[in-house]
């Protein structure tokens, strides 16, 4: 093992070094141009609209849980009704924004889908 | 092997990681500040930065191998003879390489969340990227400018390296310290996503869900890294005890403290979107104290056992803290009106209130240990007179204060988020309550004749009213602590009995709903398991009040009794290794009719390059009733005549099991759900998959192969060492409570109290202070003229008088006050909650066409 150890930290040191120049030479060359521009807008788009599914997600859970929790007689009956309306109400808003959103995506959709088709034509 | 100039290339690499961490944050911050397309540039920086950093440590860890002696810190930390897995642990035991294994482990986190964040939190990551390269920088800059692990000799290099210091040559201290720093190193990751979120002003709960993984990853770690140094310390070091409350222990604590809290207070703000300013300060503590221990560690500013050597380091740390603590105060004034909550605590029998009470006794704990730890360094600088607070007064304040917060683990899960309603709380109540009183009668009937009396006896710090409430809250400790163990396993019990009960009625039978249950609510499920883990570490924590220990000088053949053992001295035996001499002394233990129950075999272990530090290796017989700990103080070649000291440590063993459970809850909670790997596999290409759940895996194997390595270790040699020789007799309570006031004066064990240290300066003390009681000197004028004679520094623990006062004054001033807030701007909370309800519900969208997708959805998470 002690002869092998070294060779070891050798070998990873160099593929260390080469990836590391791999990725400096990536790293500059995206910085120096715009291709990146438009990726990284449609990421933020997507991002937007992660953030509402996620926000969606804990909600669903979030009503789970109070339903768990009055099914397990430790929320009254009236605590359960306030709680549960309120937070279906949050989710609704939240599906509803997604719907919105899902506009946009679905003329963009249609704008690619057409321009493809114009260039088939 | 090639020939390299190795220090010159170490330290080429250093500059290339400065320059290349330099460059990533400048891109970053530039895609953060509406250049958005350079941001696949930055990532593409970081992973250049990172690849860099290992190369660094590659290079470092080939000088060991290699024996690289131009390089100082190889020279200082290792020697030809010392096996390749210890030079590799070398990398990690000085402060130069441990700077550098920081910067790697940083390195790590960093590429693993860079991987994560591609295609998600697009506006949070480049300033994400940004803070943990700035971290990076900052220390690089340490290593190039202060504390350089290339650096090389001046003059002439060595033939052999000094070797490692022979306390650091042991399994626990090889894994101990990289978990510590994965722990230490783990909260940069939650607090960047914080300053991104602090940032951009995108202060919801996104950041929240974002540092969630990382903050758990953070605090497992660091669980593991002080359970490790638990173990460290008992096997190794060999005073018998886990724990000393020696400062850089303490550095780990503090933000073991304040991270725990955030943990609990985070949940309010995710499932109340409440306490928004509490949860920034209290992550940005957390992070802020990592870095405050690290300074601790590395300043030399307070003496401590494991400190590394005084440095020129403490003054980078200290400017860093200052950036750090005026950057975030700035950014948190800035974003103040974003961090109101949407929501206000309706009642203060709530969980959040619950939660609330938790966070104050966490934060409570942190200042009692904060403020003692820099207790000596304050009273210097105040009143120029040094003093020393030793683990008496930490073991003292942090006893009552650990009940209540056992008992709020026990009291939380029984109350409902948001209001809890009286009569359905005392019926939740019921049971554990009964439980734990049951536990507390039994004790009082059966505890003493099964060796667990309730309440023992009461031995003071201080001569005043405020030592006697002490002592007495310490003598009914165990009772109370046994008691409040069993109302908080039966209440986590309950919850699970409550849960499965629900599952049970719907038609489950009782495996399935409990595996469901479990499977449904990873993270409450696991909080809770994690919560056993630390019942079962507080009843190894409450074992110690019924220790029993007792020394003799044997000749072979010869048996001494301690508690219900007999242990018998077969012989001394001699082994060597190229590393060492090592002279073991058998020992059998045997039962009241003379059956064999097993050997153990302390010895000293004298190391070639250490030959003036013989070590003491002690040996362990552990069972979960009680450890049977056995040390060889001195043996004698020709005549064979050993002493020993054995201690009788009951329930130590439970420390170890309730960190094991505590680290499989922690696991639980952090394991992905379906849904969530499902999603991952739908929406991102194949070979880019480094999600939660990959982190999560590589976590458990982690944990699962350290837990391995460990118990083979352990099961290779069952010793350990400690560089006491020499032997302690203590005759009775009032021996014991003086001595452990007394810290010895020889200059090489300076915070040793006298009750515990072995050397020649403090038996000839013991004596002397022994002829003084038997005269009809009272302990109190004895203490004050050790005090006289050595200064104030000399007592464990300092008066209860004057300034000395505020050390327990000021937290538990704070303390007092803090709890008084909380209940005032409960109550505030409450009136307000109460008035803005109705606005809250009539915020949301009521679209009821929207109520069937809502429970289609709910359906499908329950199936899923």
């Amino acid at each position: 093992m002690s002869d092998f150890l070294p060779w070891l930290f050798i070998i990873v040191a160099s593929l260390a070094v080469v990836a590391g120049l791999v990725s400096l030479w990536l790293s500059l060359s995206l910085a120096l141009s715009d291709e990146a521009v438009s990726s990284v807008r449609a990421q933020i788009d997507t991002d937007a609209r992660r953030a509402l599914l996620t926000e969606k997600e804990a909600l669903l859970q979030e009503i789970r849980d109070v339903s768990f929790e009055h099914d397990a007689d430790k929320l009254s009956d009236l605590d359960f009704d306030e709680l549960n309306a309120k937070l279906r109400a949050q989710a609704r808003h939240i599906l509803h924004e997604l719907d919105e959103g899902a506009e946009s995506f679905r003329d963009e959709a249609e704008a690619l889908i057409a321009e493809r088709l114009a260039d088939e034509a | 092997m090639p020939t390299l100039d190795i220090p010159f290339f170490g330290t080429l690499v250093l500059c290339l990681i400065l320059i290349s961490a330099s460059y990533t944050m400048a891109i970053a911050m530039g895609a953060g500040r509406g250049r958005p397309q350079l941001l696949p540039s930055a990532r593409w920086g970081t992973y250049a930065t990172c690849a860099l950093v290992l190369v660094a440590v590659c290079v470092l860890a080939y000088a060991f191998q290699v024996h690289d002696f131009r390089i100082r810190y190889v020279a200082r930390y290792s020697d030809r003879s010392m096996p390749w897995w210890y030079l590799i642990a070398s990398l990690w035991g000085g402060q130069d390489g441990s700077l550098l294994w920081w910067a790697f482990l940083l390195a790590g986190y960093t590429f693993f969340v860079t991987r994560w964040l591609r295609g998600r939190y697009t506006e949070l990551q480049p300033w994400i990227i940004a803070t943990l390269m700035s971290i990076l920088i900052f220390f690089v800059i340490l290593m190039l400018f202060a504390a350089n692990p290339f650096a090389t000799y001046i003059r002439t290099t060595p033939g052999d390296g000094e070797g490692l210091n022979p306390l650091l040559q042991n399994y626990w201290m090889a894994i101990h310290p990289p978990s510590l720093y994965m722990g230490f190193v783990g909260w940069s990751v939650p607090f960047a996503i914080l300053v991104a979120a602090l940032i951009t002003g995108r202060l919801g709960n996104e950041w929240v869900r974002a540092a969630r993984l990382w903050s758990m990853i953070a605090w497992t770690f660091l669980s593991l890294g002080l359970l490790l140094g638990c173990l460290w310390s008992y096997e190794e070091l060999g005073w018998g005890g886990y724990w000393a409350w020696d400062p850089v222990e303490n550095a780990s604590f503090l933000p073991w403290l304040v991270g725990t809290a955030y943990l609990h207070s985070v949940l309010i703000q995710e499932r109340r979107h409440m306490m928004k300013v509490w949860n920034v300060f209290l992550l940005s503590l957390t992070f802020f104290l990592t870095i405050f221990g690290t300074f601790l560690t590395r300043s030399g500013l307070i003496a401590s056992v494991h400190s590394f050597a005084r440095s020129d380091i403490g003054q980078y740390f200290v400017w860093y803290m200052g950036f750090l603590v005026i950057g975030i105060a700035a950014l948190m004034i800035w974003r103040l009106p974003k961090l109101k909550a949407d929501n206000e605590i309706e009642s203060l029998v709530s969980r959040e209130f619950a939660f609330l009470l938790n966070n104050w006794v966490l934060l409570g704990m942190m200042v009692f240990v904060l403020i003692a730890t820099t207790f000596p360094l304050l009273s210097q600088w105040i009143r120029g007179e040094e003093v020393t607070v030793g683990p008496g007064f930490y073991n003292k304040w942090m006893v009552p204060l650990g009940l209540v917060l056992l008992f709020l683990a026990g009291l939380g899960p029984l109350i409902a988020w948001r209001k809890a309603t009286g009569s359905k709380l005392l019926r939740a109540l019921a049971v554990p309550i009964g439980v734990g009183t049951t536990v507390a009668v039994l004790q009082f009937l059966f505890g003493a004749r099964l060796g667990y009396p309730p309440i023992v006896e009461p031995t003071e710090i201080y001569d005043t009213a405020t030592g006697t409430a002490l002592a007495w809250m310490s003598a009914v400790a165990p009772v109370v602590s046994f008691a409040t163990c069993a109302f908080v396993l039966t209440s986590i019990g309950q919850e699970f009995w409550r849960g499965m009960r629900v599952r049970m009625k719907r038609g489950e039978g009782a495996g399935t709903a409990l595996v469901r249950l479990v499977s449904k609510g990873r993270r409450r499920y696991g909080g809770y398991i994690v919560h056993v883990g630390a019942v079962f570490m507080y009843i190894g924590f409450t074992g110690a009040a019924y220790d029993v220990e007792q020394e003799s000088a044997l000749r072979p053949g010869d048996t001494m009794s301690v508690g219900q053992h007999t242990v018998r001295y077969d012989q001394p035996r001699m082994e060597a290794d190229p590393n060492k001499r090592m002279i073991f002394t058998d020992m059998t233990i045997v039962d009241e009719a003379g059956n064999e129950k097993g050997q153990v075999a302390p010895a000293k272990f004298i190391y070639r390059t250490h030959p003036q530090m013989p070590t003491t290796e002690v040996a362990i017989r552990s069972r979960l009733a009680e450890d049977v700990y056995v040390i060889m103080s001195t043996v004698d070649p020709s005549t064979r005549r050993g002493t020993f000291r054995i201690i009788i440590r009951p329930l130590v063993a439970w420390i170890w099991l309730g960190g094991i459970v505590l680290l499989l809850g922690s696991i639980l909670s952090m394991w992905p759900t379906g849904r969530e790997l499902l999603r991952e596999e739908a929406t991102r290409p194949r070979r880019l998959r480094f999600s939660p759940a990959t982190a999560v895996v590589a976590l458990a194997i982690v944990v699962a192969t350290m837990m391995a390595w460990a118990g083979v270790a352990s099961a290779q040699n069952d010793s350990s060492s400690t560089l006491h020789a020499g032997s302690v007799v203590i005759n009775d309570p009032i021996e014991r409570q003086l001595f452990g006031r007394l810290l010895c004066q020889c200059g090489d064990c300076a915070r040793l109290p006298l009750d515990t240290c072995a050397c020649s300066w403090a038996d000839d003390k013991r004596v002397e202070v022994r002829a003084q009681l038997a005269a009809g000197v009272e302990p109190t004028k004895i203490q004050e003229s050790f005090r006289a004679q050595y200064g104030a520094a000399a007592l464990a623990i300092p008066s209860d008088a004057g300034l000395d006062r505020a050390l327990w004054a000021v937290p538990l001033g704070a303390m007092l006050f803090a709890v008084g807030l909380v209940i005032v701007i409960g109550r505030r909370w409450q009136r307000r909650g109460a008035e803005t309800r109705p606005t809250t519900v009539a915020r949301a969208k009521a679209e009821l066409e929207y109520d069937s997708r809502l429970d289609e959805e709910l359906e499908r998470l329950e199936e899923s």
